[in-house]
């Protein structure tokens, strides 16, 4: 009672998690058990929300690819803040088993901030209902702090998306302080001759 | 007045797709003009990477390339490695291999059920298959010690013999399941609501099917009765009486009454494979892998997967790792002209109903 | 399938050599036929399911492979029929008038080997976006080499403080 009357919003905020419904790799067949009536999520308070813009967590499930990757950045900035992110099994954590994938991105902390891991191929239930829990205790301490991460090393973040996924077609998201000027896919690729084929065949 | 044409991108982000898969949709009004499906959000190179480790290294690799149901793609594997290598299999493994193959397909279909009931509408038994499904992947975890992926079925025969009391829970399982099928017809397949929304939805005519290369519950939803285990039985499927379930009218009412039939097929073929078991050994012992050369060669093997005919064809040229695979997956031709096809002149509020009951995995699709 | 449908193929064509390596496989090696030809002939009998299209590279001989799957609804019978296309400036013509359902296949092909179908109308990227290296499953591209250069370079953000 007393942790209700000192901070309200932080408990509102941690009882309620939206979790954002974006199904991004190998880990999606472990979301419909977690949120049918086996294993119940909704009694940590953990729903869907079907917009990013009603959404408070990203889970992050499987391994991410570069097409995908351009889609949770989208999506993980149309989120409002204070916004959670959660990287599930062992593929965002170092590339798992596809290490040598010139497809996969190997360390997904580069691109986005990352609060918490799991562990596992696939995780558990259980795994995810600890994982809710620790995200708890985060919150109280104000230990999960990835968006304000997020913020202040912006062009970090930024430079490194702009190297793997080549020119950027939304604009930055917060002003940036340095001026960001990465040798990326457009500026290193040595163009293959098969476009000057495909002209001349016609 | 006459109406613009907009693009709209039903994309990986929503709360209608099922699986990291996307479509791109010209509208004009309610009515769709032009669809472009766009995978590739789940890419891996899988081909480039088996050719850089050996033969028994790629073993627990093959099986995450159809995340929901796994026990296909390593069957296809093992049984391409013993044509190129010439390994027998013992009868006994054959009768394992099958009750997996089997229970992964009622899994598979029941996680179908869970994703096109919830579409419609129909919470309650889209609960209900996914808390059968779980049951299921208990009996999976006792026998193999994971939920989802097992690695079991490996070149040889399996990895290990069924432990003690595993039939009696299977059969007890397929009672319990048996049992409430009387409620799952009631509340989803003899409802009302049902046949008014699914009947003449994503309608396709026989040779348009077979040209467009469709396969699987698509095909048998169109009069064509193919089925791999009944035209080229691998295992021990020729010693099992089953019927292949066909139906006339090509739409998804026709394709989700295929699924219930296939299901109901699947749990006859588990009750009699664990009447004919024969005893032995499991295992052929297969050599040091680091020093496992196979001579060379070519082969194609394939196998009736819970979506369709899915196919492998392996090259190897006399060294410790494979020099070319190929995987054919059903849902390469399922899901991208077919489904384009379909989706002309549909309307918006169809397009999940098409899709969903196609039957398609979107990292089938990418690799 | 039996001797039948062999003896038929290699009474009607020239230059193609035919093995049936097992029971109900067969394989055609094309050496100067017309690959049009045959593939109508065997569409017409009883072959109308295209299954599946694959490329192989054969570096030491400097040469691609082309290899068509074809198979029946009656027939256990499954039949490849195999090309071979030089290496430099590979291109081969499209079979889209005869099966409808290459045009993925050939998509697929053209991006991750870099051949050119003539005739396909869809040549477009199917699963890589922005890719400007050499396509990925030539045997000269080594996927490590290309991980170190491009995902490894990048500093975490404790080395970049």
């Amino acid at each position: 009672m007393a942790k209700w009357l000192k901070s309200p919003d932080k408990m509102a905020r941690k009882y309620s998690l939206g979790a954002v419904y974006f199904c991004t790799g190998c880990g999606v067949i472990e979301i419909p058990p977690v949120i049918t009536s086996r294993w119940d999520a909704e009694r940590f308070g953990v729903v869907a929300a079907p917009s990013p813009r009603h959404a408070n967590l990203f889970m992050i499930t499987g391994y991410v690819a570069v097409k995908t990757l351009k889609a949770i950045i989208r999506t993980y900035e149309q989120m409002p803040e204070p916004k959670y992110t959660v990287a599930f099994g062992s593929c965002p954590v170092n590339g798992g088993m596809y290490w040598d994938s010139y497809n996969t991105i190997k360390h997904i902390d580069k691109y986005i901030p990352i609060d918490g891991w799991i562990a596992g191929c696939m995780p558990r239930p259980e795994a995810i209902f600890i994982a809710v829990t620790k995200l708890w205790m985060m919150i109280d301490k104000d230990a999960a702090n990835g968006y304000i991460r997020y913020r202040e090393y912006y062009d970090y973040y930024r430079r490194n998306q702009k190297k793997v996924l080549g020119k950027l077609a939304w604009p930055p998201l917060y002003p940036l302080k340095k001026n960001i000027e990465v040798e990326g896919k457009e500026s290193k690729g040595k163009e293959y001759k098969e476009k000057e084929l495909l002209s001349v065949r016609k | 007045m006459s109406q613009r044409e907009l693009e709209l991108f039903f994309g990986p982000q929503h709360i209608g797709m099922v699986g990291n898969f996307s479509i791109t949709l010209n509208v004009k009004g309610d009515r769709i003009v032009e669809a472009k499906a766009n995978p590739g959000y789940l890419h891996r190179g899988f081909e480039k990477l088996m050719e850089y480790k050996n033969w028994t290294q790629n073993f627990p690799m093959v099986c995450r390339i159809n995340v929901i149901e796994p026990d296909s793609m390593e069957m296809v594997y093992a049984m391409a490695v013993e044509s190129l290598a010439g390994i027998e299999v013992p009868e006994r493994a054959h009768y394992i291999r099958m009750i997996v193959l089997e229970l992964a397909r009622l899994a598979s279909h029941l996680f179908g059920a869970w994703a096109y009931s919830n579409m419609l509408g129909f919470d309650t038994v889209a609960q209900w298959a996914m808390a059968y499904r779980d049951y299921m992947l208990d009996l999976f975890e006792e026998l193999v010690g994971g939920r989802v992926y097992h690695i079991y079925i490996c070149p040889g025969g399996v990895r290990r013999d069924l432990p003690d009391g595993f039939e009696e829970k299977v059969m007890k399982f397929l009672q319990a399941l048996g049992g409430h099928v009387p409620d799952f017809d009631a509340a989803f397949f003899n409802n009302r609501i049902f046949y008014e929304r699914a009947k003449d939805i994503g309608k396709i005519d026989a040779e348009e099917a077979v040209e467009l290369g469709a396969t699987g519950q698509v095909l048998r939803a169109v009069g064509i009765k193919y089925d791999i285990r009944k035209i080229e039985p691998y295992a021990a499927y020729n010693n099992i009486d089953f019927e292949v379930p066909v139906r006339e009218d090509g739409d998804a009412y026709s394709r989700l009454w295929v699924i219930r039939d296939e299901m109901l097929q699947s749990a006859s073929i588990i009750m009699q494979c664990i009447e004919k078991m024969p005893k032995g050994k499991v295992y052929t012992r297969t050599p040091n892998p680091f020093k496992w050369i196979i001579p060379e060669g070519e082969t194609y093997v394939r196998v009736e997967s819970s979506r369709g005919e899915l196919g492998l064809y392996m090259v190897s040229n006399g060294g410790n790792r494979p020099y070319r695979v190929h995987f054919r997956t059903p849902s390469f031709t399922n899901g991208i002209l077919i489904l384009e096809k379909l989706l002309e002149n549909a309307s918006i509020a169809d397009v999940g109903n098409i899709m969903i009951s196609l039957y398609v995995v979107a990292p089938e699709i990418d690799r | 399938m039996d001797n039948a449908l062999e003896k038929e193929i290699k009474s009607r064509f020239v230059g193609i050599e035919v093995f049936t390596p097992q029971k109900d496989r067969m394989t055609i090696k094309i050496r100067k036929e017309n690959l049009l030809g045959i593939i109508k002939f065997l569409k017409d009998k009883e072959f109308n399911y295209l299954t599946a299209v694959t490329c192989v590279d054969w570096i030491d001989e400097n040469e691609f492979e082309l290899i068509y799957h074809l198979s029946s609804f009656h027939d256990p019978a499954h039949i490849m029929i195999k090309k071979r296309i030089p290496r430099e400036n590979p291109s081969f013509t499209s079979i889209i008038p005869i099966f409808k359902n290459s045009q993925t296949y050939e998509r697929e092909i053209h991006e991750l080997f870099g051949i050119y179908f003539e005739g396909n109308p869809r040549l477009t990227p199917l699963f890589l976006e922005n890719w400007k290296d050499k396509p990925p499953f030539r045997k000269d591209f080594d996927t490590r080499e290309y991980v170190k250069e491009t995902y490894d370079s990048i500093p975490t953000l404790e080395e970049y403080k």
